[in-house]
C-alpha cells in the first residue's frame, strides 16, 4: 500500500499546550471534535485540525500507509476499528482532494 | 492568564524582525527612519533564531530599515532556513542586483517583497527621496524572478497612489509578481509627522476599500492582500481568520534591532527583550498584549454591529492618534 505524505508547501505546527488540554477534556468525557490542535497555513490562509485530524496529519510523514495510520490511531483512541477506518479514510480522502496530502 | 488567543496559540506564527533601523533611503512615510538603537552581534541573532525555533514560530519576515544593510543577512537567513523557519523579507530593492538575487535564492528565502509606492517612476522617486529608485526596484523584481525567488510587491496606500492603485496592480502583473500587499497607512514615525499630507480621510478610505475589494474579487491572476481590520464592516469582505481585529500581538510580534519585542512595528511599546526575558511569560502575561487582545468597545464602536470582527480597527493607529488602544480607528468612516 502506498504511503501518505503532506504537501510540503503547507506550513504547520502542533499546538502542544492546547493538545494536552484537549486530551484532558477528552479523558473527562467532553466532546472535543471542534477543538483545533494543529494549525496549518495553506496559501496564506489559516486552518486548524482537531485532535484526531491533527494526529493523522502528523503521522502522514511519507513513511506510513492508510492501514498504518489506522493501526497507530487504534492504540491512541478508544473507537471501534471499523468506525475508525471509515473516519480515517474519509478524512484522508478530503485532504487528498484539497491537495494537502498526496500518496508518496 | 489564558485568553482566546493564547488558548490556541502558544507563540505567534510570525515575527516581523527589524534587524537594523539603518537604511539607504529616507522615505516620507517611514515608521522607523527616526529611530536608532544598538544592533545585536551575529551570534546573538543566531541565538534568537534558536529561541524562535524552540517556540515553534513558523515565519520570520525581515524588514527595516533595509535588511540588506546588514552584511550578515545571508548568514542569518541560511541559519534560520536550515532550522526550518520560513524566511522572507521586505526591501526597497536598491541593493538587489543579479548576484544578490542569486544569493537570496541560495539562502532559501521563501519570498522577497519590494516596496513600490507608485507606478509612475517620478512619483515613486520623489516619495522615496531617491532618484532612480523606481527603476532599481523594478529591476530588483526582475533579478529576483530570474533567480527563481518568489516576489511580492508592497505599496503603502496614501494620497500619492490611492486613485491609481490599479496601475500598481498592472505593474505587478507585468513583472510577474505573485502577490501585492496594499498596506494601510500607519500614523507612526515619519508617517505620523507627514500624516496631513499623506493620509486619506475616513470617507476616502471607505471609497478606496470598496473599490479595492471589488477589484480583488474580480482578479484571478494576482493575489491581492490588505491588512486592515477596519474593512471587515464592508460588503465584499469575506475573509475568515482565526482571530478578529488587528493580528498584531496575536498572530505576529515585532522585534527591534536590539531584541526588544513590540506588538507590531507601529506600536512603540516594548513588552520585553527576547534575550533577557522568558518568552512564554511575555507571550502569556504581558499586560500590553493582554490589553490588545481584549479590546473594549468605546465611542462609536459601542453601537457598531461590526465590532465583533473589526474590534475597533487598527490598534496601532488608535494608539498613535489617541494614546488609547480602545479608541475607534481614526480611519473608520462609521
Ligand atoms: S465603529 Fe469601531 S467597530 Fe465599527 S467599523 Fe468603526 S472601528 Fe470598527
Amino acid at each position: 500500500m502506498k504511503n501518505l505524505s503532506r504537501n510540503p508547501d503547507i506550513v504547520w505546527r502542533v499546538e502542544k499546550r492546547r493538545e494536552a488540554e484537549i486530551i484532558k477534556a477528552l479523558d473527562a468525557g467532553e466532546d472535543v471534535s471542534d477543538k483545533g490542535s494543529v494549525i496549518l497555513i495553506v496559501s496564506g490562509m489559516m486552518h486548524q485540525l482537531n485532535l484526531v485530524g491533527g494526529r493523522i496529519w502528523t503521522l502522514c510523514d511519507g513513511q506510513r500507509s492508510l492501514d498504518d495510520l489506522v493501526e497507530a490511531l487504534s492504540g491512541e483512541f478508544e473507537v471501534e476499528r471499523g468506525e475508525l477506518t471509515g473516519d480515517v479514510e474519509a478524512f484522508v480522502d478530503d485532504l487528498l482532494k484539497r491537495g494537502w496530502l498526496k500518496y508518496a | 492568564m489564558p485568553d482566546a488567543v493564547t488558548e490556541l496559540f502558544s507563540a505567534p506564527l510570525t515575527f516581523n524582525w527589524t534587524l537594523s533601523f539603518r537604511c539607504n533611503f529616507s522615505c516620507s512615510h517611514c515608521y522607523s527612519r527616526d529611530e536608532s538603537v544598538d544592533e545585536l552581534a551575529t551570534a546573538d541573532i543566531l541565538r534568537i533564531v534558536d529561541i524562535l525555533v524552540e517556540k515553534q514560530v513558523l515565519f520570520i519576515n525581515f524588514g527595516g530599515g533595509e535588511p540588506l544593510i546588514r552584511d550578515d543577512l545571508f548568514e542569518i537567513a541560511d541559519y534560520a532556513v536550515g532550522k526550518g523557519l520560513n524566511v522572507s523579507m521586505n526591501s526597497n530593492g536598491w541593493l538587489i542586483d543579479a548576484a544578490v538575487a542569486k544569493r537570496l535564492r541560495a539562502s532559501g528565502f521563501h519570498s522577497v517583497g519590494i516596496s513600490i509606492d507608485s507606478a509612475e517612476p517620478a512619483r515613486h522617486d520623489d516619495f522615496r527621496n531617491r532618484p532612480g529608485s523606481f527603476d532599481r526596484a523594478v529591476a530588483a523584481l526582475e533579478h529576483l524572478r530570474k533567480a527563481g525567488v518568489r516576489t511580492t510587491m508592497s505599496s503603502v496606500i496614501s494620497r500619492i497612489n490611492y486613485c491609481n492603485f490599479r496601475d500598481l496592480l498592472d505593474l505587478a502583473r507585468d513583472r510577474r509578481v505573485a502577490q501585492v500587499y496594499l498596506h494601510n497607512f500607519k500614523c507612526s514615525g515619519r508617517g505620523f509627522k507627514n500624516r496631513q499630507d499623506l493620509d486619506l480621510s475616513a470617507e476616502e478610505w471607505k471609497a478606496f476599500y470598496l473599490e479595492a475589494l471589488q477589484v480583488k474579487q474580480q482578479t484571478g491572476d494576482l493575489l491581492i492582500s490588505f491588512d486592515d481590520p477596519v474593512i471587515s464592516s464592508l460588503p465584499g469582505y469575506d475573509e475568515k481568520s482565526l482571530v478578529n481585529g488587528s493580528s498584531c500581538g496575536k498572530l505576529s510580534l515585532h522585534m527591534r534591532p536590539n531584541g526588544d519585542i513590540t506588538p507590531c512595528g507601529f506600536i512603540p511599546l516594548v513588552i520585553g527583550n527576547i534575550l533577557r526575558d522568558d518568552f512564554e511569560t511575555l507571550w502569556y502575561d504581558s499586560p500590553i498584549l493582554q490589553k490588545m487582545r481584549n479590546k473594549e468597545a468605546s465611542g462609536k464602536c459601542v453601537e457598531c454591529g461590526a465590532f465583533e470582527k473589526c474590534l475597533g480597527g487598527c490598534t496601532a493607529r488608535a494608539f498613535a492618534v489617541y494614546g488609547d488602544f480602545n479608541q475607534p480607528d481614526p480611519h473608520c468612516w462609521k
